[in-house]
C-alpha cells in the first residue's frame, strides 16, 4: 500500500443500520418481569431491580434516598458489616440510585459470584431492619458532603434552577433544606421501605454473560425469602408552578466564576416533535461542535466548557443551556447565549453543520448500542417511558430526513430567547 | 485474556491492534510518551496546554473535531503527570478518517497565535473551575509539593500557576511538539471490528511517511530518600477539616507496586475496609476516609485522607490513623481478608476490560511501561502476595519518619 494523500478526507461511508437486539423476557414466579440482554467478551452480569417509585413518592425530604441506601445496613440476619464484608469478598460492586421517578437497585458482578450475590441483594431488599444509628451516621456524613456541595456555585444553580422551573412545593423543584437531614426517623425508613419494595412495583434488567438457567437460579433464591405484595402507592401529579419574573441572580462575592443556567420546561419523549427538538438541542449545545461551544469556549475562551441538554424525568421535562464562566465576562456569555437562541430560529443551518450533525448523531446512536450492557440501558430507557422500539426507528427516520426549516421551526417553537428562565449564581 | 498484534513501522510507531467482532466500532488510542513530569520547571502546565492545541489544526485539517464528527466519531484526551493520552471511537467503516485525523496531527500542527490564545483562556477557565473555585481544590498541589522537593511531580498537570501558561509563547509550543509527538514517541492501539493486518497495512499508509524524531532521553531529578516527617497546616474558606498523610513508595514497575496497592485495599477498598468500618462508623471520627497509591512511573506515594466531623480535633484523627497503620504494621491480616481484597481486585480488572475504549487505553499504557501482555498478568500478580509480605510493606512504607502530613483547617 503507498502512503496517503493527506490533503483529500478518506471517504465517508454512512451508517446503514443499527442492530436492536429485542431482550429475551421471562417473569419471576412472583411475576416481577425480567429483560435480558445476553452477550459481552468478559464474565460479567449487571442485574437490577427497578422499583417504580422514587422521591416523588415520599412524604418528607431524603425519605426515599435514606431508605434505599439504608437497604443495605442491616437485615434480620446480618449486621451492617457482615454485608458489606460480603459484596467486598465477592468483589461485587452494588448500585443503588434512588431517583425522582424509580428506585433502582442491583449489582455487577463476575458470573461466577452471581449466586451469593444475588441472595444478598434479594435479602437487602426483603428483610431491611434500617437500624437508627447506622441512619444517623448515614444522614451526619451525608449533611457534611452536601454542606460542602452548598459552596459550589454550580450545585447552588442546579438545585435552585430546578426549583425555579417545577415551583417549591412540586416533587421535582423541591430543594433540600439543612435541617432536612435530622428530620427523618426509622419510621419513615420502614413505612416507605413497605410502600415501594415490593414485587408488583418492580421489573428487572439484566446484561452480560448470565447463564441459561437464570431465572430458575431467580425463582430458587426467591424460596428463601418472604416477599410479597405490600402497600400500592398513589400517584403524584401536581402542576409545575411558572415563576412570574424571569431573571434571577443569587450573588457569591467570593466566587471567581459564575454558575449560568437558561432554560423552561419542556415536552417530553412521548411528544411527536420531541425527536426533532432533541437534534434542534444537539446542534444548540449538544456536543462539542455546537454553537454554543464553538462560540463561548472556542472563539471567545470564556469557558472550559457550555451545554445545552433534555432532563428527561417520567412527569415532566425541562431544558436548560448550563456553564461556569469567568465572572467578569458573564454579561458577554449570556448575552451570546441568547443570540445564539436567536440565530437558532432566525438563521437556517448551512449544508455542511446539517451534514455533521446528521452524521455525528448517527454515529453516537450507534455508540449508544454497543454491547449488552448498553442495549440493555437503552430498552430500559423505553421501557420506563412506556415506549418500544418504534421510538427508536422514529427518531432514525427524522434524524435522516430532517431539514435546516425543521430545526428553525422547532426553535421557534420551543427554544425562543423570551420563553426562557434564567438564573446566575456567583 | 486479551489477545493482540503487535507491529512496530519503521519510524519507531507502536502498534497494538485487538480484534473484538462483537462491535460494530472502533477505537484508536494514541498515548504519547511525554506528561507534565517532562515539564520545565517555569513552563509547567504545558503537557496540558498542548493537548487542547492538539485539536486546533493540522497540517491538512483545520478542525479535528469537524471533520470526527462528520465520520459519525467521538473524541477525548486526558493528561497526568507520565502521558498524555488521545482516544477515540468510530463507526468501524470510517477508520480511515480516524487515522487521516491522527495521523495529519502527528505530523504537522498549524494554528495560529489566535487560536493559542483562546485555549490560554479556556485552560484559565478549566484552572478556576477545576481548582480555584471549589473548596479544597488545591488539596492536591500542596500535597505534591510536600512530597516532592526536586522531581517534576510537585506540580500539577494544569501547572504551578496560571501565569506558566499565559506566558506560554507559539515557539515554546511549537519547540515541545518536535520534541515529544513524534512516532518513536508515541504507542497507538486500535480494538474493535478490525482485522489485525488490515490495520497494520492501513496505519503504514497514514503513519509511515512521519520522520521519527531525535530520541528523547529522559533524565529527571529523584527525591533523596526522606528521613523526616514534614508537616503543613493550612486555613481555608471550607466548612470542615480534612487531614491527609502521604508516603513515599516505589515506582510503577517495582514489585512494592502490587503490595502497596493492596495495603489501601485494605484500609479503604470498599464499605468493609477497615478505614471505613473503624474510623468512620465505629469511631465516627470522619464523614469518609480514603486510602489510595498515585501509582505513577516514576517513585510515587501511598496518601491516606479523612474529612472530620466538626466536633473531632484533627489531632485525633491523625492519631486515630496512626492506630491503623501501626496495627498494619504489627499484625498480618487474617486470610479471608487477604482473600477479599484480590477478589475485588480481579473483579474490577475484569469490569475495566469491558469496552473496546478501555481495553485499547490499558493496552497503550502496558505497552509504554514495557509490555502490553502485561494487562493479562496483572490479577495473578496480587493473587501471589502473602500476608507476609504485605506486613513488611507496611512496615516499609507506614514509617513516621516519612510521613507528609497535611492539616487542612476550616478557618473559623
Amino acid at each position: 500500500m503507498p502512503f496517503a494523500e493527506r490533503s483529500i478526507a478518506p471517504e465517508l461511508k454512512l451508517i446503514e443500520d443499527v442492530n436492536f437486539l429485542q431482550p429475551q423476557t421471562s417473569f419471576m414466579k412472583n411475576g416481577i418481569p425480567v429483560f435480558m440482554q445476553k452477550g459481552g467478551s468478559q464474565e460479567i452480569i449487571k442485574f437490577e431491580l427497578v422499583f417504580k417509585s422514587g422521591s416523588c413518592h415520599q412524604s418528607k425530604p431524603l425519605q426515599a434516598f435514606t431508605t434505599a441506601n439504608l437497604l443495605k445496613s442491616g437485615t434480620k440476619n446480618k449486621t451492617s458489616e457482615q454485608i458489606n464484608q460480603l459484596w467486598d469478598f465477592y468483589g461485587v460492586s452494588l448500585q443503588i440510585d434512588a431517583q425522582k421517578d424509580i428506585i433502582s437497585v442491583g449489582f455487577v458482578s463476575l458470573t461466577k459470584h452471581l449466586k451469593p450475590a444475588l441472595e444478598l441483594l434479594l435479602e437487602i431488599i426483603t428483610m431491611p431492619v434500617f437500624p437508627e444509628d447506622e441512619m444517623h451516621i448515614f444522614l451526619r456524613n451525608r449533611k457534611q458532603k452536601y454542606l460542602v456541595n452548598k459552596r459550589k456555585v454550580q450545585y447552588i444553580a442546579r438545585m435552585h434552577f430546578a426549583e425555579l422551573i417545577f415551583g417549591p412545593l412540586h416533587p421535582y423543584g423541591k430543594m433540600l433544606e439543612d435541617d432536612d437531614f435530622v428530620k427523618v426517623v426509622r419510621d419513615d425508613l420502614i413505612s416507605f421501605h413497605q410502600a415501594i419494595f415490593y414485587p408488583a412495583n418492580a421489573v428487572c434488567f439484566i446484561a452480560g454473560n448470565y447463564p441459561e438457567e437464570i431465572v430458575e437460579i431467580i425463582n430458587k433464591t426467591l424460596d428463601n425469602f418472604y416477599w410479597e405484595h405490600q402497600k400500592q402507592q398513589e400517584n403524584i401529579i401536581i402542576k409545575p408552578q411558572i415563576p412570574t419574573n424571569p431573571k434571577h441572580y443569587i450573588e457569591k462575592k467570593e466566587a471567581l466564576q459564575s454558575a449560568i443556567r437558561v432554560g423552561k420546561l419542556m415536552i417530553n419523549r412521548d411528544h411527536p416533535d420531541y425527536h426533532m427538538l432533541s437534534i434542534t438541542n444537539t446542534l444548540l449545545g449538544g456536543y462539542f461542535g455546537s454553537r454554543l461551544m464553538r462560540n463561548i469556549r472556542q472563539e471567545k475562551g470564556y469557558t472550559y466548557g457550555i451545554n445545552s441538554a433534555i432532563i428527561n424525568l417520567l412527569r415532566a421535562a425541562y431544558f436548560f443551556i448550563g456553564s461556569q464562566v469567568g465572572k467578569q465576562v458573564k454579561d458577554k456569555a449570556l448575552e451570546e447565549v441568547y443570540n445564539e437562541l436567536r440565530r437558532l430560529r432566525q438563521n437556517p443551518a448551512g449544508e455542511h453543520e446539517i451534514i455533521m450533525l446528521r452524521n455525528y448523531l448517527s454515529g453516537s446512536f450507534l455508540r449508544s448500542f454497543d454491547g449488552p450492557f448498553m442495549q440493555s440501558e437503552r430498552f430500559k430507557e423505553i421501557f420506563l417511558f412506556s415506549q418500544d422500539y418504534e421510538w427508536f426507528k422514529d427518531y432514525l427516520k427524522t434524524l435522516k430526513n430532517f431539514t435546516s426549516e425543521d430545526i428553525q421551526k422547532t426553535a421557534e417553537k420551543y427554544l425562543h430567547e423570551d420563553q426562557m428562565i434564567e438564573l446566575v449564581v456567583g | 485474556m486479551i489477545d493482540f498484534q503487535r507491529y512496530i513501522l519503521d519510524n519507531g510507531l507502536k502498534l497494538i491492534v485487538h480484534q473484538d467482532r462483537t462491535t460494530p466500532l472502533v477505537a484508536v488510542n494514541i498515548l504519547y510518551d511525554v506528561g507534565a513530569r517532562d515539564e520545565h520547571p517555569e513552563h509547567t502546565g504545558f503537557a496540558h496546554l498542548f493537548e487542547h492545541l492538539m485539536f486546533e489544526g493540522s497540517a491538512n485539517i483545520p478542525e479535528y473535531d469537524n471533520a470526527l464528527q462528520m465520520a459519525g466519531g467521538e473524541n477525548n484526551a486526558f493528561t497526568t503527570n507520565d502521558i498524555t493520552n488521545y482516544y477515540l471511537t468510530i463507526p468501524k467503516q470510517n477508520i480511515e478518517t480516524a487515522l487521516w485525523l491522527e495521523s495529519d496531527r502527528m505530523l504537522e500542527l498549524a494554528f495560529s497565535e489566535e487560536k493559542l490564545n483562546i485555549q490560554k483562556d479556556v485552560v484559565s477557565e478549566e484552572y478556576r473551575q477545576s481548582y480555584l473555585n471549589q473548596p479544597y481544590g488545591d488539596v492536591w498541589a500542596l500535597l505534591r509539593s510536600l512530597v516532592y522537593k526536586v522531581h517534576p511531580y510537585q506540580w500539577p498537570t494544569i501547572g504551578k500557576s496560571i501565569d506558566h501558561v499565559k506566558n506560554a509563547t507559539l515557539e515554546q509550543v511549537k519547540d515541545f511538539f518536535y520534541q515529544f509527538y513524534r512516532p518513536n514517541n508515541a504507542v497507538m492501539v486500535l480494538t474493535g471490528d478490525i482485522e489485525p493486518n488490515l490495520a497494520f497495512d492501513l496505519v503504514k499508509k497514514w503513519f509511515g511517511d512521519i520522520p521519527a524524531g531525535a530520541k528523547y532521553k529522559r533524565n529527571l531529578p529523584a527525591e533523596t530518600v526522606q528521613n523526616a516527617d514534614r508537616r503543613l497546616k493550612v486555613e481555608r474558606d471550607v466548612p470542615f477539616d480534612e487531614i491527609y498523610m502521604a508516603f513515599p513508595t516505589g515506582k510503577r514497575l517495582d514489585y512494592s507496586f502490587y503490595t502497596t496497592d493492596l495495603l489501601t485495599d485494605i484500609l479503604a477498598g470498599g464499605s468493609s475496609a477497615r478505614l471505613r468500618e473503624n474510623l468512620v462508623k465505629k469511631k465516627k471520627i470522619f464523614s469518609e476516609a480514603n486510602a489510595w497509591i498515585t501509582g505513577s512511573i516514576d517513585n510515587g506515594f501511598l496518601a491516606v485522607m479523612g474529612k472530620l466531623h466538626k466536633d473531632q480535633s484533627i489531632e485525633n484523627a491523625e492519631k486515630a490513623i496512626w492506630e491503623e497503620l501501626q496495627n498494619l504494621k504489627n499484625n498480618p491480616v487474617s486470610e479471608r481478608e487477604l482473600q477479599k481484597v484480590k477478589n475485588k481486585l480481579e473483579a474490577s480488572n475484569t469490569f475495566a476490560e469491558a469496552g473496546i475504549l478501555s481495553k485499547a487505553m490499558n493496552l497503550a499504557y502496558y505497552e509504554l511501561l514495557g509490555d502490553a501482555d502485561l494487562l493479562n498478568h496483572q490479577t495473578e500478580k496480587y493473587f501471589a502476595i502473602d500476608a507476609g509480605e504485605l506486613q513488611k510493606a507496611a512496615n516499609d512504607i507506614l514509617n513516621p519518619y516519612k510521613a507528609n502530613v497535611l492539616h487542612y483547617r476550616a478557618n473559623k
